[in-house]
């Protein structure tokens, strides 16, 4: 019960300092906004820590975060191989032929009216299959390893790509387009110069939604054949074989490199559309 | 009236009450879906083997995603039918579960492969691509492959690993030189893809030497502490053995039943059949007590890991007890 204790008056007196640093004069200087969140996530874990060793939780059912930091550190040869196979080779490589196709295919089906009535409602149906329905398709085409990991993830990413792309590309009105024409501009320059710059904030939206799906993608196709490493193999096969710290251990990595891939994303977009008014007063 | 109706109702809620007291209740967790594996227990709760020893059984059907032994720790079932390989692994995880019978005699595991890709002995294996169960279920092939001393990450010398779903695709479609099968299931879903017994080979881990015991039951350690929970279970193992009797010696009869228990809908009368048929071969020869010669050989087969072994140390005579079977037989 010492455990149990110690955990709820840390957390407890954690909240209180949160607080006091909230409502002191020094709530809005560097410091303390980064002390309230670490704090608040630290005394999370010292509260789950305590809760499991108090009430003697079987670490089949929920080890403690110090057992799977434990392990974090003793299997990063599994860790780093399990991120290799699922992360670098399947998810990325899938959000980059989904992402530039989709962007290509938003351009294509903006020039012509036939693809627009064509491309869209085949993009939607595509987006409406249930990834447990192809998945098992695209890993008999494309065999067991990263290859059906990338489709899938490719079939994933596409249509919201697509959709916001086609979107932001409309974003420009008739009375711009018409200064453009006035310029002599062609629709080359058009593209580049006006409505491309106009649709990067969908465009980034769309990268941005797309970054989060490939991860979750790439480890859901694992679960439907895959060779004995990446990340979705070990989450699926360590809960049969009771090495549940592993599997919250990469839970951890998908964590860390989905809020890593998501965070790089969105640097480039606070670049490259720095003059949107949603990026504006940033520091 | 209304008052009368009111009575009735509570005296009918009562008696209810009262029958589901008078017996036991007991939650048996399977390893697999509902299926003819596990027509003992389906027979036994049919044909009212369980109510005579006064328990209320309700059997839970498995699946892909669901590992007895983490039901059991989270204490969503008092008894688990598991592998020995995976229970023993468990119980070096911290969750010491006991072998208390195993109905089980032969194992059913098999890997199956194509002639026409070059396998014809164990031999062969070398430099080929292997279907393999995970789930705990890759214990046995682990243990053989490195019996063998090959490794599993691929490579000339080694074997490569792929994880197989819970059908034969891999070995259809050539992705897979053999894929791990059972006699009772899978080994027919190749025939029935139009493949013929001559175009393969059939390696039974029960003839390499390499056999563990499958479908034991198995219950947690701390609990065998409770006289009353180990006469539940002498109870239970009772009559479950009387069902699985039954229905070796009325496959047909006993398939019917497995199929009525079928919530899914998802099986078929001749699939089933046919599976009674290969199951009641690996129950014959088993009164329901553990041999202690097979567990040691089990044992002797996961140790024997060369440098990645399924299990370190022996589990010792902790890990099985004779207990329940011996009040449960005399």
């Amino acid at each position: 019960m010492t455990w149990l204790g110690i955990a709820l008056i840390f957390w407890l007196a954690a909240w209180a300092v949160n607080v006091a640093l909230a409502r002191s004069r020094y709530h809005n200087t560097k410091p303390v906004r980064l002390i309230v969140p670490l704090l608040f996530g630290g005394s999370l874990l010292v509260l789950w820590e305590g809760l499991v060793r108090g009430l003697g939780i079987s670490p089949v059912i929920l080890p403690a975060p110090s057992v799977v930091a434990q392990t974090f550190v003793t299997s990063t040869d599994i860790l780093w191989a399990d991120f290799t196979q699922t992360v670098l080779k399947g998810a990325l490589s899938g959000y980059a032929i989904g992402c530039l196709s989709a962007f290509i295919a938003a351009i294509a089906i903006d020039r012509s009216a036939f693809l627009t009535r064509g491309l869209l409602p085949i993009g939607n149906f595509v987006a409406a299959l249930p990834i447990v329905g192809i998945a098992p398709i695209l890993v008999s085409w494309f065999g067991f390893d990263w290859q059906s990991k990338a489709a899938v993830v490719v079939v994933m990413v596409f249509f919201p790509m697509l959709v916001n792309t086609v979107q932001g590309l409309r974003e420009t009105d008739q009375m711009q387009r018409d200064l453009m024409h006035t310029y002599a501009a062609g629709y080359i320059t058009t593209l580049t110069k006006l409505r491309l710059p106009a649709a990067m904030p969908f465009v980034f939206n769309g990268l941005k939604i797309a970054a989060t799906l490939a991860l979750i993608g790439a480890i859901v196709a694992e679960y439907f054949g895959s060779p004995t490493r990446g990340m979705g193999f070990r989450i699926s096969t360590g809960v049969g074989s009771l090495s549940i710290d592993l599997v919250w251990a990469e839970i951890f990595v998908a964590a860390l490199a989905g809020s890593g891939f998501y965070g790089a994303v969105a640097l480039i977009e606070r670049a490259v559309t720095f003059w949107h008014p949603s990026q504006r007063g940033r520091a | 009236m209304k008052n009368l109706t009111y009575s009735i109702g509570f005296a009918a809620a009562a008696f209810w009450g009262g029958m589901a007291q008078a017996a036991d209740d007991v939650t048996l967790q399977l390893k697999w879906v509902t299926q003819a594996q596990f027509a003992g227990y389906y027979v036994a709760l049919d044909q009212g083997f369980y109510e005579e020893e006064g328990l209320n059984v309700t059997i839970k059907p498995g699946g892909p995603d669901i590992a007895p032994a983490q039901v059991i720790a989270g204490g969503g079932a008092d008894v688990v039918l598991d592998w020995m390989p995976s229970a023993l692994a468990s119980r070096e995880k911290g969750l010491p579960l006991v072998n208390i019978a195993q109905p089980f005699k032969s194992s059913g595991m098999m890997l199956t492969c194509r002639k026409d890709a070059g396998v014809a002995s164990p031999e062969d294996f070398a430099g080929k691509t292997l279907g393999v169960w995970f789930f705990g279920n890759e214990y046995p092939f682990l243990s053989w492959m490195s019996q063998l001393g090959l490794s599993t990450d691929g490579g000339e010398d080694g074997v490569t690993v792929l994880k197989q779903g819970f059908n034969v695709d891999p070995i259809l479609q050539g992705q897979a030189a053999c894929v791990s099968t059972m006699t009772y299931n899978e080994y027919w879903q190749i025939i029935d893809a139009g493949l013929s017994p001559d175009d393969l080979v059939v390696f039974k881990y029960e003839d390499q030497g390499v056999a563990t015991l499958e479908d034991g039951m198995y219950v947690l350690e701390e609990n065998l502490e409770d006289p009353a929970f180990v006469d539940k279970m002498t109870r239970f193992v009772r009559a479950s053995m009387k069902g699985w009797k039954w229905a070796e010696e009325n496959p047909d009869d006993a398939a019917l039943i497995v199929l009525d228990n079928d919530e899914t809908g998802a099986q078929t009368e001749k699939h089933q059949k046919r599976m009674m048929g290969e199951i009641a071969k690996l129950t014959a020869g088993s009164n329901g007590a553990l041999d202690p010669a097979d567990f040691e050989r089990t044992v002797q087969s996961l140790l024997a890991g060369g440098s990645d072994p399924v299990i370190t140390d022996h589990p010792g005579e902790a890990a099985w007890t004779h207990a329940i079977t011996d009040a449960a037989l005399n």
